[in-house]
């Protein structure tokens, strides 16, 4: 069995009002696309600021390869990428090109090495015809691979994305989530928080369930858990509502 | 979001898109100054020189005027205000209120400089990525004691990021309360309750939010340092920017004392 990449120990993050996640524990491995759903106010934001130390827990810990994620954040925020959920308030620069260089000028990278990779990475997310182009005038899909090319270009080990279709459409969610399966072939680690699984349920390895009192209840295979969702507040998708197997899409 | 100001970058691959940055804050600069002296004739001679750079950057004047209508209009009401305060030799008599020559020449020429300098302003905006400002500002001050240049200048790039976005936010927050009939209400305490507070809400939300992407980054003020963009052909555009504002200077001097005479 590979070693895992994150480590998740009984993590409690609790708020003043009482909500937050309460004694989470899971281990993350190497190449996997991992599912985080729940119904909103579960907190699957809380728990994936946690992975990338935006957040202290108020008890537990969050290991990276075996040491704690905030030991150095520098590693732990390159080797786990982060994606939110609103691309307008990520967005730090006025072309899409500096939008990428960003991360690679935090990390002192020399300049040409970031002229090199900017353009690489743009061109895998086939965004390169864009270079030029003030971030706020693209499209919602285009803000959203954007948003991902930024981290992509700093090599994260892990990308970590948060409600990545919200107000996206259906051609933007489709494009998205070719991009996403794209990168998990290639080997990337992928968790994916959403509430609305449809569109990848079945491209995930491995799917975590949190209930509305912050507990990670479920934990398995999403094949598994299909017909089941609804009564964790996760809408089922269609397909295994009206008992049919996977649209082709998808597959 | 579509919607940019007049004042944003446009790309381009023209020479002033090229051109470094710091020779054309420089240039800017002096044109600035040289116009805050300058006469009729030093306006003209500045004008021939910028129009042609605003057509090669794809901005004519006429849509530049259209564009700019309320603050051209201001700049009339000004010179209209210059025409009938400053005294001076009488043109036209309208109920008591003299029109003077001197007051209408001092207008129209406050008028033309304000209007040059915004058109200056705009052709550097629209041909300067604010990410180059940013490396300029972090370049000017850097010589300046106790001042933390790398720190100023993210501060003034996201000024400029979020400037349009606030403004875009306050547009919507506005909508929402008008489609619910608040610009019925004129009271100013409800306008302040119901529009400027969840404005300032939802932009301290956003600030919050973009330092947690900032974080999620990697941002540190020990950044790569910022790399100039060359076009070869700085010291031509600096040589020929003092040139047109000594000729300015020069003019200036004779069409300066034409007017009160």
């Amino acid at each position: 069995m590979p070693r895992p990449i994150l480590e998740i120990d009984h993590l409690t993050h609790a708020f003043f009002n009482g909500t937050g996640i309460h004694d989470i524990c899971a281990r993350i491995f190497p190449g996997e696309f991992i599912l985080l759903a729940g119904p909103n106010g579960s907190g699957k934001t809380t728990l994936i600021r946690h992975l990338n130390a935006l957040v202290r827990p108020t008890s537990g810990e969050i290991r990276l390869h075996g040491r704690s994620v905030t030991k150095d954040l520098i590693v732990t925020r390159k080797t786990i990428g982060m994606v939110f959920q609103d691309a307008d308030t990520q967005i730090v620069a006025d072309t899409v090109a500096d939008e990428v260089a960003f991360g690679l000028e935090n990390l002192n990278t020399p300049r040409a090495r970031i002229h090199e990779k900017v353009d690489q990475t743009l061109a895998y997310m086939n965004l390169i015809h864009l270079k030029d182009r003030n971030p706020s005038t693209l499209s919602g899909g285009e803000k959203r691979r954007l948003a991902i090319a930024g981290i992509l270009v700093m090599d994260p080990e892990i990308i970590v994305l948060d409600e990545p279709f919200a107000n996206l459409d259906h051609p933007a969610s489709r494009d998205l989530v070719e991009i996403i399966c794209r990168l998990n072939r290639e080997g990337q680690t992928i968790i994916m928080a959403t509430h609305e699984v449809e569109e990848v349920i079945t491209h995930a390895s491995r799917m975590l369930i949190m209930d509305n009192q912050g507990r990670l209840v479920k934990d398995g295979p999403p094949r598994e858990l299909l017909g089941n969702l609804e009564y964790f507040g996760i809408r089922e998708p269609c397909f295994s509502r009206m008992g049919y197997s996977a649209p082709p899409w998808q597959t | 979001m579509a919607d940019l100001t007049l004042f944003s970058f446009q790309a381009g691959t023209t020479v002033l898109h090229h051109l470094d940055i710091r020779v054309k804050t420089v240039l800017v600069c002096m044109l600035s100054m040289a116009l805050f002296t300058a006469g009729f004739s030093a306006c003209l001679a500045c004008f021939l020189v910028v129009y042609p750079l605003m057509c090669a950057i794809g901005m004519p004047m006429y849509r530049l005027i259209i564009r700019l209508k309320g603050f051209i209009l201001l700049l009339v009401l000004m010179a209209a205000t210059r025409a009938v305060t400053v005294p001076g030799e009488p043109i036209l008599s309208v109920s008591g209120i003299e029109i003077t020559r001197q007051g209408l020449a001092q207008g129209s020429l406050v008028g033309v400089r304000f209007f040059l300098v915004m058109v200056i302003g705009l052709l550097f905006a629209a041909t300067t990525r604010p990410a180059a400002l940013k490396s300029a500002a972090q370049w000017f001050l850097a010589p300046v004691p106790l001042v933390p240049e790398k720190r100023a200048a993210i501060m003034i790039s996201l000024c400029l990021k979020f400037f349009p976005l606030i403004l875009s936010r306050a547009g919507q927050t506005a909508d929402a309360v008008n489609a619910r009939c608040g610009s019925f209400r004129k009271n100013p305490v409800r306008q302040i309750r119901f529009l400027t507070l969840p404005l300032l809400k939802k932009t301290v939300i956003s600030a919050d939010h973009l330092c947690l992407a900032m974080d999620a980054r990697c941002y540190t003020e020990h950044r790569t340092d910022p790399a100039f963009e060359s076009s070869g052909r700085e010291r031509l555009f600096l040589g020929a920017g003092t040139g047109l504002c000594i000729a300015m200077a020069i003019l200036s001097r004779s069409s300066f004392w034409m007017i009160f005479w």
